[in-house]
């Protein structure tokens, strides 16, 4: 197939797995999509390729913005989106960022086998469900007021570990060691802080769960064991974000920019696109703002394992120190952030969004953490709680292919309203209990039909492509165990 | 007076329609709490009512304020909004449509709206959250009689972020 005809959209293939979108019309770049020919099926189905189209429209967008072969159709941006912006020229765009800043993953290892939790899930699950706060309003880990939150957002994980929440060795094994630079806190909004201040330390609900997971496969055993993976061994899943205060903060600057850069916005074809001129006013305050929210997600997720821990420690009666409880890395996948990147034989400073997608620096790269800057940045792809996860490394060709990046989930195929229609959550439930072995307990029934494993595309196909394109490679897969949810 | 939960990949989106701009506003925060709970188990005498106040530039803004405005209460007073009432005033009514002029602020807001709702405890319902609203897809339009020139009611179309 030399081309792919979709909805009025017609695809170049380029070679295996890439596809283009000539440049055309007001578009400022062309767009490409990586993906097999069976997830391209899935991408054209909604409205995934108008909102990649719509998004080559913003100004200073680099080479083309890139579609993940996980995308599907956001908001926008499309989920699974990535644009590469100059940082000088160009602009930084909430919309390309999503509501959720730095909604991210975290992996923790720990030395027990699945043999040890076997007769455990049940309690296992029910003591997670009891003391990880999830779902609306279900409060937080910590009960904070809006100085604990200016803190947090100020300064990240380093607030954990004055405050007995974390270990030295955690900011280690964390993107910028937990702490972004050039957050600032007075660019949140009062009402974001009013929002975090009872939701530091919750998973919220929706996609986000904690999940309690095995190793079936070590595919690469020298980068295996750089990131401390092996077969049978025992890791932690927690998907989770920003909460109500990065939400409030994407909307608090889509507004702000609605009245001041109407002139901007009138030439994108989607109003939430909204952007900020590279070095306006605004640009520079929502780069301060969304940087303090990536700091509080990143508490946030740090709480939740801190928590997890504690869990641990009563079910199995051992300390986490003694099962080793390490985090292995801490993944953002709705991040914009400055970095310099080669384009066409020069240095450029870039807004890199990805919406929907996760860095994946290759070995070498001076931004990758010292522990796996010999293997490469660690990358952790969740799939749905019926199917594996996988953990890969940063691929060496992901500086030229997508800004270093690759995908950050199975993506979504079903919607919410179709999924419980086709799905009862008791029914769900009770199958991936009986037939797979996967405890599951949730706030609500809807939420585990909504995330039924049905409604995800296939997770295993996802990374094939990414592995085969050489931008996140295939390092362990993991099989859930227990897992909670909002 | 209604709505109706419309498909959408991740997300949900809410279809509305009225026979006033108050009345589809209205509906469309109903839908926002259908989209975060089955409705029909919501006890019917819980929560007390609350009043909020919004002003935006235009009827959109306005529309994007007050559901923003309604997931920032929903958040900080531990309830859904449910039951919701809509006055809307144009302080500019000899005005023509909203046309914004870059770096407009607030005091260019002319339209504002006067709601209330009943605050159902979060403890008492079984409720996901739903993160934001969003302008992707945003429609809030009158639409014409049957005659095609006079106005028979308004439609509204809304994402959620989920």
């Amino acid at each position: 197939m030399t081309s792919f005809d979709a909805n009025g959209v017609t695809l170049e293939r380029v070679r295996e797995f890439v596809w283009e979108l000539p440049r055309e019309g007001d578009m400022r770049s062309p767009a490409r999509v990586l993906a097999s020919e069976a997830l391209l099926e899935q991408i054209a189905d909604d409205k995934t390729l108008e909102q990649l189209r719509n998004a080559t429209h913003l100004p200073g967008i680099t080479k083309y913005a890139i579609c993940m072969p996980d995308g599907h159709q956001g908001y926008g941006f499309p989920v699974g989106g990535v644009g590469a912006m100059d940082a000088e020229t160009g602009c930084i765009s909430p919309g390309a960022v999503g509501y959720d800043i730095n909604c991210g993953v975290r992996m923790m290892t720990t030395n027990l086998t699945y043999s040890d939790v076997q007769g455990h899930e049940e309690e296992l699950v029910d003591a997670l469900f009891d003391n990880v706060p999830s779902g609306l309003g279900g409060g937080g880990i910590v009960e904070g007021d809006i100085d604990t939150v200016e803190e947090v957002l100020a300064r990240g994980v380093d607030w954990a570990l004055e405050h007995g929440y974390a270990v030295e060795d955690d900011l280690l094994h964390c993107e910028d060691e937990g702490m972004r630079e050039g957050a600032d806190p007075s660019k949140v909004t009062q009402k974001a802080k009013d929002r975090g201040k009872n939701q530091l330390g919750s998973l919220g609900s929706g996609n986000h769960f904690l999940e309690v997971q095995r190793v079936t496969d070590v595919f690469d055993g020298e980068v295996g064991e750089a990131f401390g993976l092996e077969e049978d061994q025992i890791v932690v899943l927690i998907h989770c974000g920003s909460r109500g205060l990065g939400h409030q903060t994407c909307n608090d600057y889509l507004r702000k920019i609605e009245r001041h850069h109407g002139g901007l916005l009138n030439q994108l074809p989607d109003k939430e696109l909204a952007a900020a001129p590279a070095g306006s006013q605004l640009a520079g305050d929502y780069y301060g703002a969304m940087n303090a929210a990536i700091n509080f997600a990143w508490v946030n997720r740090q709480l939740i394992m801190h928590r997890t821990r504690r869990v641990f420690e009563r079910v199995f009666d051992r300390s986490w120190e003694d099962m080793e409880m390490e985090l292995l890395y801490d993944v953002a996948h709705n991040i914009a952030k400055k970095e310099t990147h080669e384009v066409d034989g020069e240095q450029r400073e870039l807004y890199v969004h990805r919406k929907g997608a996760t860095r994946a620096f290759p070995a070498g790269h001076p931004d990758v953490p010292r522990a796996y800057r010999d293997v490469g940045q660690p990358v952790i792809i969740p799939g749905s709680m019926g199917a594996g996860s996988y953990v890969l490394c940063g691929g060496e060709a992901s500086m030229d292919l997508t800004f270093g990046s690759t995908a950050h989930g199975a993506g979504r195929l079903m919607s919410r309203t179709q999924a419980k229609q086709d799905y009862w959550g008791g029914d769900v439930q009770q199958e991936l209990q009986e037939q797979q072995q996967i405890y599951v307990k949730a706030q609500s029934g809807a939420t585990i039909a909504e995330e039924a494993p049905g409604v995800y595309k296939d997770v295993d196909e996802v990374v094939r492509v990414s592995d085969a394109l050489g931008i996140g490679d295939k390092v362990a897969r993991t099989f859930p165990v227990c897992n909670i949810k909002g | 007076m209604a709505f109706e939960l419309r498909e959408h990949t991740a997300d949900i989106a809410v279809e509305a329609t009225g026979e006033t701009l108050e009345e589809t506003v209205a509906a469309v925060a109903d839908g926002l709490a259908a989209a975060s709970c089955n409705t029909d188990e919501i006890p019917p005498d819980t929560g007390d009512r609350f009043d909020l106040t919004v002003a935006a530039e235009s009827r959109e803004a306005l529309l994007f304020e007050y559901l923003d405005e309604l997931i920032y209460l929903r958040d900080v007073r531990l309830e859904l909004p449910v039951e919701n009432r809509v006055r809307i005033r144009d302080q500019r009514p000899e005005a023509g449509d909203a046309d914004d002029e870059e770096g407009a602020d607030d005091a260019d807001d002319r339209w504002t709206l006067e709601g209330s709702a009943r605050g159902v405890p979060l403890s008492e319902i079984d409720a996901r959250e739903v993160k934001a609203v969003t302008y992707s897809e945003m429609r809030l339009e009158a639409v014409g009689g049957e005659s095609g020139s006079e106005t028979a009611g308004w439609e509204a179309y809304v994402v959620f972020d989920v």
